[in-house]
């Protein structure tokens, strides 16, 4: 018999998952509070990372390059192939640059280093006195659509998908999780839902979820403040040569650039506001980037709150990366149940591929993982 | 600030909507979506309404707010506020599936049209690719005197698309038709509300001329 596997979590670690175990022939059904998209994924700044901005550890660098390039094969329509220039405004981000350059190459991801002429001829509105630039293979994307053509996939392959269905409780019995108690919002019902296997990706979330089945996670939801700009500054993405920082990064996509971005973290990823002093920083900062930015209308303001990994407590977590991690809830009393938390929007399929190994392993499914190869059907088959 | 949120509320197996008030404390710079998102988290969780990238690019929170339509996310409570009172309603010519939710099947079922050219080419130094300026929120629909009592037109939005993803002056057959550009009642709504400049109407028009000039042929 067909096994169910019930996913929690609309964004898109969730809908990468319930594509690729769909894809392995599984039962899935996929639960959202909210509309598709509405917690952290589609309130990213959209860049899909070329994994540059992350060369201090090669091999989460290298790992970002990796799904960059399966992601633009399997799903071309759906990112600006414009790539990403790294320029430095100052001597320390000059200091970096040998650095930066010796790390890509680590990588293997290709870059070049062009003149400040030529980086000016291709993107006039950068910082003319800019010292180096460095030409990336970054792109940038509609969060909402990314995920969406990964659920249109998920349901082409027959996963069920409820947004605006709330799991408000667990049943667990017998050391197992039994059924998740839903409510249903479209027809303000509550009903229960059984399946052989639960994911929890809710990523900031994911403590909150956790804890309705008395299990934790040990997630540290991290917001993050952009500032939108009414207004394209340029085509590639900009961004600062030197460690992530504050404000160092404008993404472009369709006619908005938007400034990057801050970090902090909180208890409850439900109340966060953006600090006015976040939004006065980045808006210094990318006026260093790019001096037009300050001359466009700040469109708007806005938070994602990104789900870092914890300290993860000994036995309760495998890490199968750098990025991401897999809690498997056995210990605590929940033998079918498993969060995954960390990683980045650009990697996400490739969480989900991992987390499908291990939900697959658990239930004696030996299907492989085929999101690598498999074309994602477009965004709006979501809706036919 | 205290302002007064009236929600337009449906369910399904409701017999008829109905309108709910929430007061909710906030700067007049917060966007609507950002309010209504409040009063979800902390006074009403079924209260339900599309949303994803909160700055105005992915079309999700189309929304009639104070009778016009507007990306909820890109639109200051204060204003559009009248007496501190914003009415929130779902977008017309779709059909509401939870609150401010509405189906967008309508249009995303004639993506098909618009195929394969959803990146634009630009010119420029070297060849560059972005994604339509259409952020394909339906505000366009919801605005038109005809697809809101014609349900087989196409709509604004599809037909721009469809336009400026042909190929060798060629476009989709069925834009030279009742159901294409020669049911628009040239109302220009459609261009008037849409909320990044796409101009749908302008394009209809450009086609129109394109078939009796024949210039523009179809496939």
């Amino acid at each position: 018999m067909t096994k169910k596997v019930v996913v929690i979590g609309g964004g898109v670690t969730g809908a990468a998952l319930a594509y690729d175990l769909a894809l392995r022939g599984l039962r899935v059904t996929l639960l959202e509070r909210g509309s598709i998209g509405s917690g952290t994924s589609g309130r990213t700044h959209g860049l899909l990372h070329s994994g540059c901005r992350y060369v201090a550890d090669v091999e989460v660098a290298r790992e970002c390059y990796s799904e960059n390039v399966v992601l633009r094969r399997i799903a071309p329509f759906l990112f600006e192939k414009n790539g990403g220039i790294f320029v430095a405004v100052d001597e320390s981000d000059l200091e970096y640059k040998d650095f930066f350059l010796k790390k890509c190459e680590e990588a293997g991801i290709p870059v070049k280093e062009v003149s400040r002429e030529e980086a000016l001829k291709l993107e006039p509105n950068l910082n003319p006195d800019l010292k180096a630039a460095v030409l990336v293979p970054d792109g940038t994307f509609d969060p909402l659509k990314v995920i969406l053509s990964f659920l249109a996939s998920a349901k082409q392959r027959g996963a069920d998908i409820r947004p605006y269905n709330e799991v408000v409780g667990f049943r667990v019995e017998g050391g197992e999780v039994k059924a998740v108690k839903v409510r249903d919002k479209v027809s303000l019902r509550e009903y229960e839902l059984e399946a052989d296997f639960f994911v929890n990706a809710t990523g900031a979330w994911a403590k909150k979820v956790a804890r309705l089945a008395g299990l934790d996670v040990p997630v540290k939801p991290s917001p993050g403040v952009m500032v939108a700009l009414d207004g394209r500054v340029g085509f590639r993405v900009f961004n600062r040569l030197n460690k992530p920082g504050d404000g160092d990064i404008i993404v472009h996509h369709r006619g908005t650039s938007v400034i990057g971005t801050t970090s902090w973290v909180v208890e409850d990823p439900d109340k966060v506001e953006a600090p006015r002093e976040h939004v006065e920083l980045l808006l210094r900062r990318g006026r260093e980037l790019a001096p037009v930015t300050s001359k466009l209308r700040v469109k708007a303001v806005y938070v994602s709150s990104r789900p870092l990994v914890g300290s993860l407590p000994a036995g309760t977590g495998r890490e199968v990366s750098r990025s991401f991690a897999i809690i498997d809830h056995s210990r605590e009393g929940a033998g079918n149940m498993a969060s995954v938390i960390g990683g980045k929007f650009t990697t996400a399929r490739l969480m989900a591929e991992k987390t499908g190994d291990f939900v697959a392993e658990r239930l004696g499914v030996s299907t492989p993982s085929r999101t690598a190869e498999t074309p994602l059907a477009p965004y709006w088959a979501y809706f036919t | 600030m205290r302002y007064r949120l009236v929600v337009r509320r449906y369910k399904q197996g409701w017999r008829e909507a109905e309108y709910r008030a929430y007061e909710v404390d906030v700067d007049p710079d917060t966007s609507v979506l950002d309010a209504l998102e409040k009063v979800s988290l902390e006074q009403d969780p079924t209260l339900t309404f599309e949303h994803a990238c909160h700055h105005g690019v992915c079309g999700a929170c189309g929304m009639v707010i104070n009778g016009v339509e507007r990306l909820a996310c890109v639109t200051r409570i204060g204003e559009v506020a009248r007496g501190g009172v914003v009415v929130v309603e779902p977008l017309r010519g779709f059909r509401v599936v939870s609150d401010l939710a509405v189906d967008k099947s309508r249009m995303f079922s004639q993506y098909a049209l618009v195929e394969p050219g959803t990146l634009e080419r630009v010119d420029g130094v070297v060849e560059l690719e972005k994604l339509f300026d259409c952020v394909e929120c339906g505000v366009c629909y919801s605005a038109c005197p005809i697809a809101n009592t014609f349900p087989e037109y196409l709509g604004p939005s599809v037909i721009a698309l469809a336009y400026r993803s042909s190929k060798d002056g060629k476009v989709p057959a069925v834009l030279d038709s009742r159901r294409g550009v020669w049911a628009c009642h040239a109302a220009f709504e459609c261009s008037v509300r849409c909320p990044v400049g796409f101009k749908p109407g302008e394009t209809i028009m450009k086609v129109r001329r394109g078939f009796l000039s024949g210039k523009l042929g179809v496939r």
